[in-house]
């Protein structure tokens, strides 16, 4: 072994196909990848597919709902457009497009040759892909896709109620991608775990790769609970179980607990990373460094923690026991203070600095004005009398579309125009990608504000036509998604014609001071195959 | 001039979200409350409101000044402070303080609309795809897809479930939400002032035509329910 090869003595080095093995074309090269960057980068394409689809499923919803009693969509077809929309922005854009960044970076940044099962990394992401198309089939299928929300409550999920195979489909999508996260999770943990580069001590690492760990954490505790709820629902549809078929003695409620043990834990797992990818952004951009970094860490290991206690408050109206109502209400009140801390923590980040208004900062500035609406939408939410009120109307639309998309998609809109020089080696088209942000930041307000509204004044979610009252706002909102349309159109040529015909970058086109340089800044953009042609050591 | 136009364009943009939040909460919450559940509720809600804005205002204040004092200028050194630990226990502490304070009377407000108190009438409410079925236990009155008639200025109990899927009972001016699950019955109770006719609908996802399950409640004076009550026992 030659000095600088190794990450410390006895650390594993990653098993990295032979160099003989040299794949025939750029396609097999691409297919047969073990290298975390260029899954990274098929993690993102793939996101963005999804994305996409998830958009235009919006934008066909928002036709629909742009008059009251309009036949656009059938109600079947509403229903089938409605849970997938939710179910691809939430499984196959959102948690893998971070997985994509977090895959892309975290070895860069700490220092690490690639991540520690390179081959489990590929077989992640392989995974991931067939599911998406897995449950998009379903369109296809007699009865259609999968029409329960993303969801998906039994008894509505149950062969009596959805007797179509989509419903199937959906849970063996569903599958596929929990079992994708699993391993992704492991992945991470073991990475980040074993293969820092000497000196890289944990309260060294970048907030980034602190909120890829912990959320990480998150996704092992909680997806297996997911799996075993789905595998508990397919055996009820197949085998004629009864877990959650109250006639032979089970409960719907159930579903319900299980369910929402993962998925609320899973907003943290959409929102984390993008927390991470702002304290990434915000201080260079400011020309600071990150505010209260242990306090950062601190909150977001909070956040990991507590955001496990307060699953009921998805249930404030099933009927469930007056004290886990306190309890769950209580916690949901907590939770918003660590996340306070972050946002305190990232207004003094900004406070005193000379700030440059590049496209990511703006995205990273965004992030902090709408997320924190959707906080404080969250706050009133945990009260349960307030909850009752408008559980399961477009108050609760409302308020989760601030928070993923005023805060995820902001967060990752930051991350892709952020690293978008490093992964491509070009620079995007500056001023587009302005125009991007505003389209998009107008566009978001005129679409979800709207709904708190009509919320409010209790118009539920999920329903194909509304009541006459309702029809202002409505109107409102599709104007605005049609806005945020054409900013991700124009998102999408930016970067298409970027990627041919972009400025080179250079290795560090940010120019980011001496202490804000974390090391994916210090190697070429794109970084060279093993990253590193020496493994830093930081001091 | 790229700097003016930056600040306008924040100023703008904050300033439009922050006017669009109060005055559309304000107007949202002109639906009117008639039972005192519904009157509790709207309480909470503004002193919800109120402590949360104040939070609110601060961190977009403070977001706005620093976007417009500190954008980079030639010659101006950015500050070097990256940790104040002071500053970090006061804003832990006091948004701490401030969620301890609002589950008060929040708690309160749940414990009075939990509490089913002594009721003058029960209504059985039965959920079904997609509509809903009324019953008036010890009266034998029993019928579907009409809506139910209940006296003003009485408690009146509701016992809900469901014959197939979950579903959700809502009547927004009621302040009333409650799940009818298969299986399981769910209690909840609201007293409406004044006569009227309220609407609602289903409220959870329930299959095709979950946008079609509206509910209608006529709500009459005591003397006219005693009338329709006989007329309905007579057809039943």
């Amino acid at each position: 072994m030659e000095a600088g090869t190794l990450t410390r003595p006895g650390a594993p080095t990653p098993a990295h196909a032979p160099a003989a093995a040299k794949p025939k074309s750029v396609l097999l090269d691409w297919l047969l990848t073990t290298d975390h960057k260029k899954i990274g980068v098929m993690y993102v394409w793939m996101s963005f597919f999804f994305f996409a689809l998830g958009g235009i499923f919006a934008l066909l919803m928002r036709t629909q709902l742009a008059a009251p009693g309009l036949h656009v969509l059938r109600p079947d077809v509403y229903n089938q457009i409605m849970s997938l929309h939710g179910t691809f922005m939430i499984f196959f854009w959102t948690i893998p497009v971070l997985a994509g960044l977090g895959n892309y970076v975290v070895p860069l940044q700490i220092g690490a040759r690639d991540m520690a099962f390179p081959r489990v990394n590929a077989f992640s992401f392989w995974l991931l892909l067939p599911a998406g198309f897995l449950m998009l089939a379903g369109m296809w299928m007699q009865g259609g896709a999968a029409a329960g929300g993303w969801t998906s409550y039994p008894p509505l999920s149950d062969r009596q109620y959805s007797p179509g195979p989509g419903m199937d489909l959906w849970i063996l999508g569903l599958h596929l991608a929990g079992m994708s996260s699993i391993l992704g999770a492991i992945n991470f943990v073991v990475t980040v775990h074993n293969l820092r580069a000497p000196g890289m001590s944990f309260l060294k690492m970048p907030l980034f790769t602190w909120n890829v760990v912990i959320t990480q954490y998150i996704i092992l505790f909680g997806t297996p609970v997911l799996a075993g709820a789905l595998t508990m629902l397919l055996t009820d549809r197949m085998f004629g179980t009864a877990f959650f078929h109250p006639a032979a003695g089970g409960d719907p409620v159930l579903w319900q607990h299980l369910f929402w043990f993962y998925s609320h834990p899973a907003v943290y797992i959409m929102v984390l990373p993008a927390m991470g990818v702002i304290s990434q952004v915000l201080p260079p951009f400011a020309s600071k460094r990150p505010f209260g970094y242990k306090g950062m860490v601190l909150a977001t290991l909070g956040i990991g923690v507590i955001g496990f206690l307060v699953w009921g408050h998805h249930m404030f109206a099933s009927g469930i026991d007056p004290t886990l109502r306190r309890f769950f209400s209580f916690m949901s009140m907590v939770i918003a203070v660590p996340t306070g801390i972050k946002i305190w923590s990232w207004l003094a980040t900004v406070w005193g600095g000379s700030i440059r208004f590049r496209t990511p900062m703006l995205y990273g500035l965004g992030f902090i004005s709408l997320f924190t609406i959707g906080g404080i939408t969250g706050v009133w939410l945990a009260l349960v009398p307030f909850d009752v009120q408008v559980h399961d109307t477009y108050f609760v639309v409302a308020h989760l579309h601030y928070v993923l998309f005023g805060g995820s998609l902001m967060g990752i809109f930051a991350g892709v125009y952020y690293w978008f020089p490093k992964m491509s080696g070009r620079m995007y088209h500056e001023v587009w990608g302005k125009v991007h942000f505003w389209l998009t930041f107008i566009g978001m307000n005129l679409t979800f504000m709207p709904m708190h509204l009509v919320g409010m004044r209790g118009m539920p979610r999920r329903i194909y036509t509304y009541q006459a009252q309702y029809t202002l706002e409505n109107q409102i909102a599709t104007v605005g998604a049609f806005v945020l349309g054409v900013g991700m159109l124009i998102f999408m040529i930016n970067m298409l014609a970027s990627l041919r015909w972009g400025k080179k970058a250079s290795d560090d086109p940010w120019d980011h001071a001496e202490f804000n340089k974390t090391l994916e800044w210090t190697v070429s953009s794109p970084p060279p195959n093993e990253n590193f042609h020496k493994i830093p050591v930081i001091r | 001039m790229k700097t003016l136009r930056h600040r306008l364009a924040w100023v703008l943009g904050i300033l439009l979200a922050l006017g669009t939040v109060l005055a559309g909460t304000a107007h949202a919450w002109l639906t009117n409350p008639v039972t005192p559940v519904a009157h509790e509720v709207r309480e909470l809600f503004w002193l919800a409101f109120g402590v949360t804005m104040f939070f609110f205002v601060l961190a977009e204040m403070i977001l706005l000044i620093a976007i417009i004092k500190f954008r980079a200028r030639p010659g101006v050194a950015p500050a070097t402070f990256h940790d104040n630990v002071k500053l970090e226990i006061v804003w832990t502490a006091i948004p701490t303080l401030a969620m301890v304070f609002l589950s008060g009377p929040s708690f309160q407000t749940l414990q009075y609309l939990e509490t089913v108190p002594k009721s003058d009438l029960t209504v059985e409410i039965i959920g079904h795809q997609w509509f809903w079925e009324y019953r008036y236990p010890g009266h034998g009155v029993v019928f579907a897809n009409e809506p139910l008639v209940i006296p003003s200025g009485k408690i009146v109990a509701a016992d809900l479930t469901s014959i197939d899927v979950v579903h959700s009972w809502f009547v927004p001016e009621f302040g009333v939400k409650m799940d009818a699950n298969p299986g399981r019955v769910n209690h909840t109770w609201f007293e409406v002032e004044r006569p009227g006719t309220y609407g609602g609908q289903c409220a959870e996802l329930c299959g095709v035509l979950h946008g079609d399950m509206l509910i209608t409640v006529n709500v009459v004076s005591p003397e006219e329910f005693e009338r329709w009550l006989a007329e309905k026992k007579k057809g039943a």
